[in-house]
């Protein structure tokens, strides 16, 4: 039995201001309910991607399609962590307000409870820009996920967060994953990440230059062809 | 006459009310502004609405109304230009809000002889608000307090981050295009009280204020309101006292919160 798709891209093109293209004819399709990760080197337009599928850009030309609806659509029942989140360190916003004006239906026991999950009850009235960037990176994640997103969209979410926190952050994710089997689209830069959780691998090179599963693509060939002269640093790593 | 009896006073309870209905619209719309540190938008849009007040002038129409009209207009070609062009928004601005009142001005000149209406717009009048005013101030205002109320989500998502914003479900173009008419209407109004050159001052220093002493946005709401409330009674009540202009010591009074503010986070923030 065929997967429904969560995702489908058709042709899907973005340009910067200038006509500079960013993602070139991407045509893809992601399986509900399956964990999909993005490879790409810096610049290859894995967060432009990512920010085309939740509506964030507007595409040049092409068509994107989630849970079977335009992106605008389909937000109630997304949930996306940034990669950064640059505030105003001055915005009198506490982590309470942020995250109840960010999903005004979800209750306020399911809030609190989130917030001790992750170990923020602590921060509950503490000003967004007075946050460490730990703290600030787990309150978005908290966000992300508050209101059971069908479709997680995460961009490197773990890159500001301590060892432990990270474990805490993947075990969540994986939880939730399990518990409402929802899909998963998250960018990184960790290969061991890639080959731990990934169900479907998008290696981007501002084209999409391969796709399949972990055992498929992460080959010294693929990184290669990938990153160029960066996969050395992969296979440094690797033996060490 | 004691300022309580002075305060049984038909025109000194109009510009009370007329006061403290603005005291209350401004700093309130004032905090969004400070948030999104939009408050040159407000004073460009006081200073263009003097092509409004001679359009008025000239054709003997209501120069409320037309100034409304020009700020409403200047606020929608804001809106449009930073969005069509590569202009930075204070750039924007300031070529409109220059090109108006140099219209504006032009446009005076073909009027001869003595303006009170230019004189009253230009600095404010409170104690010269009739009750026709008073109606026009306190209509406007309540659909707006009701708007900023009901939309306050909106647009405290909005001023935070436009991603996130959008992503909370804010339909986020059309909510910007609210808010930038809003605002100039909201700015109109206040020039009855305090004038096209002092306008823009119950739009950002009570917010500023707020913004020293809150820890959260429910305290910089709460506390912008109650600084501009003060600040018109203060005013009010000085202004009588010492027979000074109106407007003008309102203004003062809410400087003199403000550096208060300042004074008391500098030495919270010393102990």
């Amino acid at each position: 039995m065929q997967t429904r798709p969560a995702i489908t891209t058709t042709d899907l093109n973005v340009s910067y201001e200038g006509g500079v293209p960013v993602l070139q004819n991407i045509a893809c399709s992601i399986a509900a309910g399956s964990i999909a990760i993005i490879v790409g080197p810096n610049g290859s337009g894995k967060t432009t991607l990512l920010k085309a599928l939740l509506g964030i850009i507007k595409p040049t030309s092409g068509k994107v399609e989630v849970l079977g609806l335009d992106p605008a659509e389909a937000r109630p029942r997304v949930g996306y962590v940034p990669q950064r989140f640059v505030i105003d360190h001055s915005f009198p916003i506490t982590v309470y307000e942020f995250l109840r004006f960010s999903h005004p239906d979800v209750s306020e026991k399911r809030i609190n409870e989130y917030l001790e999950h992750l170990g923020m009850s602590a921060m509950r009235s503490t000003r967004l820009g007075a946050l460490s960037g730990g703290q600030l990176q787990r309150a978005l994640i908290i966000r992300g996920v508050l209101h059971a997103p069908e479709i997680l969209f995460l961009d490197e979410p773990a890159s500001g967060i301590d060892i432990g926190g990270e474990q805490t952050f993947y075990d969540l994710i994986l939880h939730l994953h399990e518990e409402h089997a929802n899909t998963i689209v998250m960018v990184s830069h960790e290969l061991d990440v890639v080959a731990r959780f990934a169900d479907t691998v998008l290696c981007l090179n501002k084209k999409l230059v391969c796709h399949g599963s972990p055992e498929e693509v992460l080959t010294p060939q693929t990184l290669q062809r990938l990153y160029g002269k960066q996969a050395g640093v992969y296979h440094h790593h690797e033996k060490s | 006459m004691d300022i309580i009896a002075a305060f049984q006073l038909p025109f000194l309870q109009k510009a009370l009310l007329a006061g403290l209905i603005l005291g209350l619209v401004l700093p309130f719309l004032g905090v969004f502004v400070t948030l999104r540190k939009m408050s040159f938008f407000g004073e460009g849009i006081a200073h263009a609405s003097l092509a409004g007040v001679a359009l008025g002038v000239l054709s003997g129409a209501d120069p409320f109304l037309s100034a409304l009209g020009v700020g409403i207009f200047v606020g929608v070609m804001i809106y449009i230009l930073e969005r069509k062009t590569i202009i930075a928004p204070d750039a924007l601005i300031g070529v409109l809000f220059t090109a108006a009142m140099a219209a504006g001005l032009v446009l005076l000149s073909l009027q001869k002889g003595y303006q009170p209406d230019l004189i009253s717009y230009l600095f404010g009048n409170i104690l010269a608000v009739s009750s026709y005013d008073l109606a026009v101030i306190a209509l406007f205002s309540a659909a707006i307090f009701a708007i900023l109320t009901i939309f306050r989500r909106q647009l405290t998502m909005l001023a935070l981050d436009r991603e996130s914003a959008w992503l909370s479900g804010i339909r986020t173009e059309l909510f910007d295009f609210f808010y930038y008419i809003i605002l100039s209407v909201t700015i109109v109004l206040g020039i009855k009280l305090l004038g096209i050159i002092l306008v823009s001052a119950l739009l950002v220093i009570p917010p500023s204020t707020a913004k020293l002493l809150a820890s959260s946005l429910r305290g910089m709401m709460i506390g912008s309101i109650l600084a501009g409330e003060l600040a018109v009674i203060a005013g009010l009540a000085v202004s009588y006292i010492l027979d000074f202009p109106a407007g003008a010591v309102i203004v003062l009074c809410a400087a003199i919160f403000f550096i208060g503010a300042v004074i008391s986070r500098t030495f919270v923030q010393h102990s």
